[in-house]
């Protein structure tokens, strides 16, 4: 048993409280508490080293009437996961937002999904559920039957409510939710004085399409398509994280080529990705042509994936049990030989812009995410490890073939603009080596094992190009019962509002871009 | 940069030519989309992009157009800022509840006439997420939708081409009025 496990047990039944814990399928540990003792156990988490809150959802009718928390943890350094299940009698629950702050995003987001409300939470504004929702309105109960919603009339009373800012000198800035450049929505709210921002908060979800209300009653192929709207670019990740926690439900063995190919295709979204947000930090210093190369090799990279997978953003290729078509052996080994010569003009083109000086006084000491950030808001990916963090899913939590391939961790201490720019190149180098590594090009195998989820659930969690998505299903006699996705963005995006403090408003949207995260994907 | 770098960036071999781009087709109906803009719009076609509840997936594609493979300003369209600079909206993603106020208003910022174009399979009414309680429906739920380019995404050439299609079906609007 993990060592977590056993102290916060003990520490539990030292103060009274009952709990017990198991191993789940996926390596998972668990303990169901009451709601009284976990506001005890968070405390005591809180004191251990290294532990950090990844998850808070919730599931109606999970096994019993009403509903249950799960609040997942990981530590750093342990391998396996570690998820307080909490049963709740009626629909109050306990924050736990003074010991974990990331816990208070999580909180609103069950409040808006079941109508649970936590004791103690200094925030209880709506999050995806905008003033346009009618009061009442729980869609991921169960007694909503997924049908559409009227819309609410929106008064004065009912809109949302920004913080305050006051004082002399000080003015407020709005901008979006329609932004001027081809992007998502999203709604900022700038508190400035003279150009230096103030305070800034977000406010998010415009782009909530209910997707885990739409996965209830699917199957297993059938949910991992919609894991793959999640967000467009994070298709492979999502796709792979879902199909991962679906086959630890079935007990299905993945076959060694399929992970070849998967880790291929992840590898492939890490690149084209990194090398959108590179071009992009480019542009917004007002250097094009210094892109221009970056968005050449991303063209490529995307008919590559168009090549190999059918697919530009690797829509409908990994499914649970594996993928959904082999790779011929010499597309394989064209792509080998493309990827030296994607190294030479990669190097060329970083070569550029470290020899500019304007572009790197642009990036450097802009938007810096101080490392105390990290654990208290969980954040991940490049974020994170720009900011010195040593976090990478791939590393933490090994999955596929990655135990074998060991990835170089890519860190900067700065936390700037310049840091995650730097983090960035280098993961896309490292990717470049991952592929190579991965891809065996003398013997092939089956692509796709057999995968039939019965009922039982299951945590899975990959690495994507943002940070770690975070997947967690729950099915019921072969159908999905729960599903919820937890992405990189969504721990993120709080990185945002403490990065652009005392920068000036014109360097936000080269602090965005750095940053890079989904609006779709935190929006769900 | 030193002295004979810059010289050499002016003169020497250019990185870029090195590459070899095989987009005749591309290309063609380029030039085709360009000689009807500019028998219709005037020799450009202003575009806003109005994301209502998109993957993001065909944002992407879309800023491609605009990157050094396709470069479609050179063909006369070009994204532009704000509604009250466009000849043309186009949606993508299905209509979420969150997003509906916005795109009537941005909508309604446009001046006219102007046109709507759905882009992506969620916008034209086939996604994946059209019966979810937090969308509307597809774009022309709210919008009255001209076109529809559809796709999960559209590759750049889709949306080139079905931009095309889409200037003919203009003309022929504008011979019966």
């Amino acid at each position: 048993m993990a060592e977590l496990m056993t102290i916060i047990e003990s520490h539990l039944v030292a103060k009274g409280f009952d709990g017990r814990s198991r191993a789940g399928a996926d390596g998972t540990e668990y303990l169901s508490i009451s709601v009284v003792a976990l506001v005890e156990a968070a405390e005591e988490l809180k004191r251990q080293p290294g532990v950090v809150l990844i998850g808070l959802w919730a599931a109606e009718a999970f096994g019993a009437p009403g509903f249950t928390l799960f609040y997942a943890f990981e530590q750093r350094g342990a391998p396996a996961f570690f998820i307080l299940e909490v049963r709740l009698p009626g629909n109050r629950g306990m924050s736990i937002a003074g010991e974990f702050p990331a816990a208070s995003y999580y909180e609103r987001e069950v409040s808006d999904g079941f109508g649970i409300e936590f004791d103690g939470a200094f925030d209880r504004r709506r999050l995806f559920l905008h003033e346009v929702y009618p009061d009442g309105c729980h869609p991921l109960r169960k007694s909503f039957d997924g049908g559409k919603v009227l819309p609410a009339r929106i008064t004065p009373e009912r809109e949302y409510a920004f913080r305050e800012f006051g004082g002399e000198g000080i003015y407020q800035i709005p901008v979006g939710p329609v932004h001027a450049g081809i992007i998502e929505p999203g709604h900022f709210r700038f508190s400035v004085i003279g150009e230096t921002i103030f305070n800034l908060e977000t406010r998010h979800f415009w782009k909530h399409r209910g997707l885990e209300k739409l996965a209830e009653g699917r199957t297993a192929d059938a949910v991992v398509q919609l894991a793959e709207t999640v967000s467009g670019d994070e298709s492979a990740a999502n796709a792979c994280g879902l199909a991962m926690a679906i086959e630890r439900v079935a007990g299905t063995v993945v076959p060694r080529r399929a992970w070849e190919l998967r880790t291929a295709a992840l590898e492939l979204e890490r690149i084209y990705s990194h090398l959108g947000d590179l071009a992009g930090m480019v542009v917004d210093v007002a250097y094009p042509a210094g892109a221009a190369p970056f968005f050449i090799l991303r063209e490529e990279i995307l008919r590559w994936n168009a090549e190999l997978t059918g697919s530009r953003f690797l829509k409908g290729f990994i499914v649970p049990g594996g993928v959904s078509r082999d790779i011929p052996i010499d597309f394989l080994e064209d792509l080998h030989e493309y990827t030296e010569c994607f190294l030479a003009r990669f190097d060329a083109a970083l070569d550029d812009i470290y020899n500019s000086a304007w572009v790197i006084d642009r990036l450097e000491t802009t938007g810096i995410v101080k490392p105390e950030l990290v654990s208290p808001l969980n954040l991940t990916g490049p974020v994170a490890r720009a900011s010195g963090a040593r976090v990478d899913n791939r590393i933490d939590h090994p999955y596929g073939l990655y135990q074998e391939l060991k990835p170089e961790i890519q860190t900067d201490e700065a936390g700037d603009v310049l840091g995650r720019f730097q983090v960035k190149a280098g993961e896309i180098e490292e990717s470049l080596r991952l592929i190579r590594d991965a891809v065996n090009l003398e013997e092939t195998g089956p692509v796709r094992a057999e995968c039939r989820p019965g009922s039982g659930y299951a945590a899975a969690a990959v690495e994507a190009a943002r940070g770690q998505n975070l997947h967690w299903v729950y099915f019921k006699n072969g159908r999905v019962d729960r599903w919820k996705a937890r992405t990189a963005s969504f721990s993120n995006w709080l990185a945002m509002e403490h990065a652009v403090i005392g920068n000036i408003v014109p360097d936000f949207p080269l602090i965005n871009k750095s940053m890079n995260l989904s609006y779709a994907g935190n929006d769900l | 940069m030193s002295l004979s770098q810059i010289i050499g960036n002016i003169l020497g071999p250019k990185r870029a030519a090195a590459l070899v781009f095989n987009e005749s087709e591309f290309e063609k109906i380029g030039l085709e989309l360009k000689g009807e803009i500019d028998r219709v719009f005037g020799r450009s076609l202003a575009i806003r992009e109005l994301d209502t509840g998109s993957d993001n997936a065909v944002e992407i594609e879309l800023n491609n157009l605009g990157t050094p493979y396709y470069d479609v300003e050179r063909f006369g369209v070009c994204f532009v800022a704000s509604p009250r600079h466009a000849d043309v909206i186009i949606v993508t993603g299905a209509v979420t509840l969150n997003m509906a106020e916005a795109a009537r208003k941005t909508y309604e910022a446009m001046p006219q006439p102007g046109w709507v174009i759905a882009v992506g399979d969620d916008a034209c009414g086939t996604g994946l997420v059209r019966d979810s309680y937090a969308v509307l429906g597809a774009a022309d739920k709210i919008l009255p939708v001209d076109f529809k380019i559809p796709g999960n995404p559209p590759t750049p050439t889709d949306i080139i081409r079905g931009l095309l299609a889409f200037m003919t079906t203009i003309l022929s609007q504008k011979k019966k009025r």
